[in-house]
């Protein structure tokens, strides 16, 4: 008898460390940020193992940048320190999981050899994930943006801020998910090893 | 691709700042955050920068590695001084040029954030250049241990979180491994536009992510084999240790706080 709870702990582990090491390769981007594969773990783990699991893994990965001194905050005071490090780091990682609302969808098309809607589930999946990411960073720039221009326009710096690096992200994302979970959806389903 | 990638920034040594419990460094820089928000004026935010030079003097780490540590957030240091500099607005005028104005509180607030700025990630550096990520994980698990009361995982967090750190490294080879391998194949991810890239990053992804659920299954087999149950009643390899130092230097951050709030405005 396999014991599945140790089991999704490993995997979880496992993909969390992955993540850790996908963030490190990506594309350069002209404006400066950069786009990493850090979501594509994630969203594996939500699709393979459900919302739990994806929200842990990235958690987990949120964590394991901070411990490891990969992270940075604005020290503009106590609270806002304590908050970015929470909604940037832990925050945003973790609510990329929810992209597991689309798992039974994609199971299902998988039964029915339906490839486009494979896709579909998918590229949704991954859109939940890179859209709840992109909420957490701009709730984190506006308490950042907040405190130097007043009231007006801070909701709208950063918003657009944070798009010009999540877009490609979410492009990215998307487009190596689906080939991913389709061209081997044994990735993607724990039963057929 | 993979040459500049430095996992955890830890330096072995064998300074006092080292020998301190990891549980000890993490609350005082928990605390210490707290306190850096007392500073207000030139004498409390002088005291702050001698206190951190203290510090690393303490840490008997190599200015270079703390230099190395504040260079991606240099650019922030700078943003976030010019921010103040020209959208507080208050006290006298010190430069009026063509649409620049700036204010002498400006330029006071400025400085001091940038100072703020950089004690602060000049003493979440040193705790992550003399702590493990592994003891780091062991102190965050026993100081998290109350939340087990509202049903929070803490212990399989943590053991995750160690399994992670791990194996971090490992991944990392294979990744590069498999890397070179599919170079050798003709594959070229760091050239081209961007759906060239990406087309080339799936031959990647796929090894990779086989080889790691793969992983995933070996240990749980031998965690399964070894008997593992969970947290309770589960001793431990790597212990941590108070000791007196610990506790003095919490101590150094109580004293710390009350000078800074006998000498704030």
């Amino acid at each position: 008898m396999k014991n599945n709870r140790v089991l999704i702990l490993m995997e979880i582990a496992i993909f969390a460390a992955l993540g850790y090491v996908l963030d490190m390769i990506g594309f350069g981007m002209p404006q400066g940020g950069s786009v990493t594969f850090v979501l594509v773990p994630v969203i594996l783990m939500a699709f393979r193992r459900g919302i739990v699991a994806g929200l842990t893994t990235g958690f987990l990965i949120g964590v394991l940048q901070v411990v490891t001194g990969r992270f940075y905050a604005a020290p503009l005071s106590f609270e806002i320190v304590i908050a970015q490090v929470a909604i940037d780091y832990f925050i945003a990682f973790m609510v990329a999981g929810f992209a597991g609302f689309l798992r039974p969808a994609f199971l299902h098309a998988f039964e029915q050899k339906d490839k486009m809607k494979m896709v579909r589930a998918v590229v949704l999946g991954t859109f939940i994930a890179a859209f709840l990411r992109y909420l957490a960073h701009v709730t984190s720039g506006i308490l950042f943006f907040g405190e130097f221009a007043g009231e007006q326009n801070v909701i709208l710096y950063s918003l657009i801020y944070n798009s010009t690096y999540m877009i490609p992200v979410f492009l990215v994302a998307a487009f190596i998910c689906s080939i991913l979970f389709v061209k081997a959806p044994r990735l993607t389903l724990p039963n057929l090893h | 691709m993979l040459e500049k990638m430095i996992f955890g920034r830890y330096i072995p040594g064998d300074s006092f700042i080292h020998r301190l419990d990891a549980r000890a460094k993490l609350l005082f820089v928990f605390f210490f955050i707290m306190v850096v928000f007392i500073a207000n004026n030139w004498i409390t935010y002088g005291i702050l920068l001698v206190f951190t030079f203290l510090i690393i003097k303490l840490s008997k780490i190599r200015l270079y590695f703390l230099i190395n540590g504040l260079k991606p957030v240099v650019f922030l240091i700078i943003f976030t001084f010019l921010l103040h500099l020209f959208f507080t607005r208050e006290g006298p005028i010190i430069l009026d040029w063509k649409f620049i104005k700036i204010y002498e509180e400006g330029l006071k607030q400025g400085i001091f954030i940038s100072i703020r700025f950089t004690v602060l990630v000049i003493l979440t550096s040193i705790l992550t250049l003399t702590t493990t990520p592994i003891s780091i994980t062991d102190a965050l698990e026993i100081l998290l241990n109350p939340l087990k009361k509202w049903k929070l995982p803490v212990h399989e967090l943590a053991l995750m979180m160690s399994i992670s750190l791990r194996f971090i490294p490992t991944l990392m080879d294979e990744t590069d491994k498999i890397m070179k391998a599919q170079m050798a194949r003709g594959s070229d991810m760091t050239t081209g536009n961007m759906k060239e890239r990406m087309n080339a990053i799936v031959p990647l992804l796929i090894p990779l992510f086989v080889s790691a659920f793969k992983r995933a299954e070996d240990l749980a087999t031998a965690m399964e084999v070894r008997g593992y149950r969970g947290g309770e009643g589960r001793t431990r390899y790597r212990k941590l240790e108070w000791a007196l130092r610990d506790t003095l230097t919490l101590l150094t951050l109580v004293v710390l706080a009350v000078i800074l709030v006998y000498f704030r405005n």
